[in-house]
């Protein structure tokens, strides 16, 4: 115990896993690269000002690098102390945004501080203090996850936050902490509670990508199939269900279309048809005693009330009204952005295999992507360093978050191991929805690329949560058999 | 409930989320960049970058002496951004009486560019210095002029040698546009010089990058300087020309004139012709192209080189030569002349001369008989199986003076003639033909037609004693050193030399002394000419002379077709004459011969006129 502390205070970083340091480091130097490039001007004499965005991110980098270092200094048991300090100041500087003069607007959010010239983002350090809380809630002795109680608790931990978020206009950032399912996995959540999460979430993207009409029937067919597993031996009533569904809402179809001609389509009533059979289906479980087909009918009802492209009412509704549901629900639909999109498809696209080269990608040099150096630094990449860098970007990315996964693992005590999955969970969603949206693939959220996206909150958000990690891990308590005694 | 933290399976399974999240993303990327990559790399350079044709000036043609042909005028669009106008409205009326378009074409030029927006479309077109004078200084916003280069012609001639610009069709963008180098809007020459040095002449189109910012504002590269096109130096004599012209005036016909020594053409003129700058482009072109288009005696047409016509009795010294070269002939021979040749059944007609006569006075009368007996006599050669193999090496003695074959001059659309072949006559009288059968030949009618350019290059053949240059029109290229080497190879004809100072000593007595055409005699110069007159079925005959002159060292060769001229001598003599002495001498010693030709009326109803729609 004594030799190893004596070497512990020789060695100030003894432990640390410089595996993911060196990880953070080139992935930090890609993103200084991908910035330079998005906004360095051409032949202009001021190098070096601090207009320029890269020297900013330069500076950023450097705050973030003296930083990791301070928090690779501290001791360990400073985050567990402070974790429930530093999350109500967290919500304190959150709320900062509402005060008049001190709070920015960008892009319509109202998410922004301006002070002394910079403009901070509180919430993307926020996420320490969530995070950090959120640990420490999850290592209370007796605190699991089985426990329906336990688990409001700590959403409620996290709902504080995502409500001011949506407050702020800025539901895209505070949608994060829903990546915390992924942490709650890991700790053992039940496998049934994920199910219906992941189905909203694959029907969120699904919205996307398929037709309203394709959606409803999927959705229908899927439902009927799992009634029918419920049922078990009464397959007969559930393909009856469906045919006469389809024969109703056919019969309506003609019915409507002879009467009004052109105002409905089949996919309209298709889906009255459906809205009015729950009805019938609810009494029908009520009298064949079948409790899970409520739980099962609500579901369905929610996912088709939920879906903002397939929702009928939605569309009747004006266009300001749907722009301010979308908004609310953290999704930009409106013309403005699926024109970004495009371009950021084809900056990507055009890069091809190898890439137009390093500074000469012409979508990104010429202006054509929108937030170019921010949310879009991906096209950067994608069009000078084309499949190669792509590749190489996700690799990097990939490994940190894995590595991170394992640090969690290996962990002793739940603090650390929550916190570090904590950390996982919000880079893999911020990754995915991010590069996914300039693919493409997933809807518009206007959240960075962790280390990669020019801004110094976000540059100082995510290196503080990885570095916090680190110190976690590299702590002596973790080779100590004694665990959770604080 | 076991530890989380001794879990074996849940990190694997959150590991694999995390991997198939990135092969997710992965191949998404890999879709846009690896299957979709190319059509996107277009449009990522559609999106940003257009490149802009600059225009080089076409380069200009000078007559031999350096008097311009064809010459670059600038003239000036008047084009709209229509994004960038003034709300107020616009004074069309002003606009109108500046420019000079009628109201109503400005309000559809207006019409149609609104359509475009931000781009530049134009409005009126052709403008003078004078109009984009008085534009500048109403300074009309959203308004300017670019200027634009367009053909003129000093001289008013040649309209039919020197050819005019064109629009480029369509039919032309998808047939003729081999090397890609034409888009829509784009000219190219139209006929004559134009067309045939059309690659010379054009240049190369320069290419500018325009870069366009998000913002609208641009900046340009120079990716490609436009390169001018080269000017080019022709053997045309403009004034001399210009005479053929005027004396051709109401004729229907061709002059042309070849300096032996190198076969460069002097003059070539086709009549009726027209003021190339009638085909300038601009507002008029299309409708003066049509006008001169439907015209019943074709002015479009040049006739020098698309035009064949039996060569009449100047195809006579051919067969002299061929006879005196086979050793069937001698400067001595004597045949006798009872107005015509007959054997058995074929007769041939001539007119009232001495008889019996020697080579030198049958081609100073032009006697018939005496050359359908030489044209017999070539053909029934003992050294010849029959008359058949005997017509065989006729004809290569005739191609080989370039009859029946395209001498491959620079000018598009030169006419082969017609020689026939031994087949055709094989075909034609089912192999039982002899020398009567094609007697026609031997005084240049029936089965033989050739262009004036042939005939022409014919007489400098004669005064080079047996070989000519391919008749050409290009002297000089600017930035090359010499022309085509097929231009400067002489040709030899299997003739020996001698024969031909036999044949010229005839040709000099029929202007000298005794023959057909003392018209031609200029004093001092020793002219040399055979006239021709060529019967044909729709009205009177042609009349065709071609000449050299002078005899030793002759320095031009002139062919003068006039279809129905009546006699040889009639038309063509004295036009050949005039154009002889005015290069020559420099100066006209006969007005009354040029006011004679000027007013020679030959009747051309019967042939064209009929045709016209009143």
């Amino acid at each position: 115990m004594t030799d190893i502390r004596r070497n512990n205070e020789i060695a100030l970083f003894q432990g640390v896993d410089w595996g993911t340091v060196v990880l953070y480091v080139l992935i930090t130097f890609m993103g200084f690269a991908a910035v330079f490039s998005a906004s360095y001007v051409e032949d202009a004499q001021d190098m070096f000002s601090f207009d320029h965005y890269y020297i900013k991110h330069l500076f950023w980098m450097g705050v973030a690098y003296f930083i990791g270092l301070i928090i690779l200094l501290l001791d360990r048991s400073f985050w567990h102390k402070w974790a429930y300090i530093l999350y109500p100041l967290s919500l304190l500087v959150l709320c900062l945004t509402f005060i008049p003069g001190l709070g920015k607007e960008v892009n319509g959010a109202k998410a922004w501080i301006e002070v002394a010239g910079f403009t901070l983002q509180p919430m993307e350090i926020a996420k320490v203090g969530v995070s950090l809380a959120v640990a420490r809630m999850m290592s209370n002795y007796g605190f699991t996850v089985q426990r329906f109680g336990d688990v409001v608790k700590v959403l409620l931990l996290l709902l504080v936050p995502l409500l001011i978020a949506v407050v702020q206009n800025d539901t895209g950032s505070g949608i994060v902490f829903c990546s915390f399912l992924f942490m709650f996995y890991r700790e053992g959540l039940d496998h049934w509670i994920c199910v219906p999460v992941i189905f909203f979430v694959a029907l969120l993207i699904l919205s996307f990508l398929l037709t309203p009409f394709v959606l409803l029937v999927a959705l229908l067919l899927i439902f009927t199939f799992c009634a029918g597993m419920l049922m078990r031996d009464r397959w007969k009533v559930c393909v009856k269900y469906v045919a006469v569904l389809l024969f109703v809402s056919t019969l309506l179809f003609l019915l409507l279309g002879s009467v009004a001609p052109k105002k409905f389509n089949f996919y309209d009533c298709l889906l009255y048809t459906t809205m009015a059979s729950m009805i019938v289906v609810v009494v029908y479980a009520y009298r064949a005693n079948i409790r899970k087909l409520y739980f099962l009918v609500l579901i369905f009802f929610v996912s088709v009330i939920c879906l903002p492209t397939s929702d009928m009412m939605f569309r009747h509704l004006r266009a300001h009204q749907q722009d301010r549901i979308r908004t609310f629900l953290g999704l930009h639909h409106d013309k403005d952005l699926l024109y970004n999109v495009t371009q950021s498809k084809i900056a990507i696209g055009s890069g091809g295999f190898s890439g137009q080269g390093y500074l000469e990608g012409v979508m990104v040099r010429y202006g054509r992507v929108p937030e170019r150096h921010t949310d879009f630094i991906f096209c950067t990449v994608g069009e000078e360093l084309g499949f190669i860098g792509v590749a190489v970007l996700f690799t990097l990315l990939a490994m940190l978050i894995l590595r991170i996964m394992r640090m969690g693992d290996r962990q002793l005590d739940t603090f650390g191991r929550v916190y570090c999955y904590c950390v996982a969970s919000i880079l893999l969603f911020h990754c995915f929805i991010n590069i996914g949206m300039t693919m493409g693939v997933v809807p518009i959220m206007g959240i960075p690329l962790p280390l990669i996206s020019y801004g110094g909150s976000s540059m100082l958000g995510f290196s503080i949560l990885i570095f916090i990690a680190i110190a976690l891990d590299a702590s002596p308590i973790k080779r100590q058999s004694s665990l959770n005694k604080w | 409930m076991s530890n989380p933290r001794n879990d074996k399976w849940r990190p694997i399974v959150l590991r694999w989320i995390v991997i198939l999240a990135f092969l997710f993303l992965g191949i998404s990327a890999g879709y846009l960049q690896l299957v979709e990559g190319n059509e996107y790399f277009d449009r990522a350079e559609r999106n940003v970058i257009r490149y802009i044709t600059t225009y080089p000036p076409r380069g200009e043609v000078f007559d031999r002496n350096g008097e311009y042909l064809i010459q670059n005028r600038i003239c000036y669009d008047l084009m709209v951004i229509p994004v960038e106008t003034s709300k107020q409205g616009l004074d069309t009326l002003r606009l109108s009486q500046i420019t000079g378009a009628s109201v109503a074409s400005l309000k559809r030029a207006f019409k149609d560019a609104r359509a475009t927006g931000r781009i530049a479309s134009p409005v009126a077109k052709y403008l003078t210095a004078e109009a984009k004078l008085k534009l500048d200084e109403w300074n009309l916003q959203g308004f300017y002029t670019v200027p634009r280069t367009v053909r003129q012609y000093p001289r008013n001639i040649g309209g039919n040698l020197l050819g005019s610009l064109r629009e480029v069709s369509r039919e032309f963008l998808e047939h003729k546009n081999e090397d890609n180098y034409y888009i829509a809007g784009d000219y190219y020459g139209e006929q004559g010089i134009e067309s045939a040095y059309e690659e010379e002449l054009r240049g190369e189109k320069g290419r500018v990058r325009r870069n366009i910012y998000a913002d609208h504002a641009s900046t340009d590269e120079v990716e490609k300087e436009a390169v001018p096109g080269k000017n080019l130096v022709c053997t045309i004599d403009a004034r001399l020309q210009a005479f053929a012209e005027e004396l051709m005036e109401g004729k229907v016909g061709s002059v042309v004139a070849i300096e032996p020594s190198t076969g460069e053409i002097l003059v070539m003129a086709s009549s009726p012709t027209f003021d190339p700058n009638e085909l300038v482009i601009g507002r008029d072109r299309g409708n003066n192209y049509m006008r001169l288009l439907n015209e019943p005696r074709r002015p479009l047409y040049n006739r020098a080189v698309t035009s064949s016509q039996p060569p009449g009795s100047t195809f006579k010294l051919l067969n002299g030569l061929i006879g005196l070269q086979e050793g069937v002939l001698s400067p001595h021979n004597r045949y006798t002349c009872n107005k015509g040749y007959r054997s058995g059944s074929v007769k041939m007609g001539c007119h009232e001369h001495r008889s019996p006569l020697d080579l030198d006075y049958a081609i100073a009368t032009s006697c018939n008989a005496y050359f359908a007996n030489v044209f017999r006599n070539i053909l029934e050669n003992k050294k010849y199986k029959s008359p058949k193999e005997g017509y065989e090496v006729w004809r290569n003695y005739a191609e080989s003076f370039g009859f029946g074959t395209r001498l491959g001059v620079d000018i598009l659309g030169e006419r082969k003639g017609v020689v026939k072949h031994r087949d055709y006559y094989d075909k034609t009288y089912r192999r039982s033909w002899n020398a009567l059968t094609v007697l026609s030949v031997s005084i240049g009618q029936g089965e033989i037609q050739s262009t004036s350019l042939q005939l022409a290059n014919f007489a400098a053949t004669i005064a080079n004693r047996g070989y000519y240059y391919t008749p050409h029109i290009i002297k000089q290229i600017q930035g090359q050193d010499s022309i085509d080497i097929k231009y400067r190879t002489p040709h030899y004809t299997p003739v020996d030399k001698r024969h031909f100072e036999t044949i010229i000593k005839g040709m000099w007595r029929g202007v000298n002394r005794d023959g057909t055409c003392q018209l031609a005699k200029l004093e001092g110069y020793d002219v040399c000419g055979k006239t021709g007159t060529a019967q044909n079925p729709q009205g009177d005959d042609h009349s065709t002379f071609i000449s050299f002159a002078p005899r030793n060292n002759p320095k031009i060769a002139i062919a003068v077709y006039v279809e129905h001229g009546v006699w040889g001598a009639t038309a063509a003599v004295p036009i050949a004459s005039l154009i002889e002495e005015m290069y020559l001498t420099d100066t006209i010693t006969r007005p009354w011969l040029v006011e004679h030709v000027k007013n020679l009326e030959l009747d051309y109803y019967k042939a064209y006129d009929r045709h016209k729609k009143k």
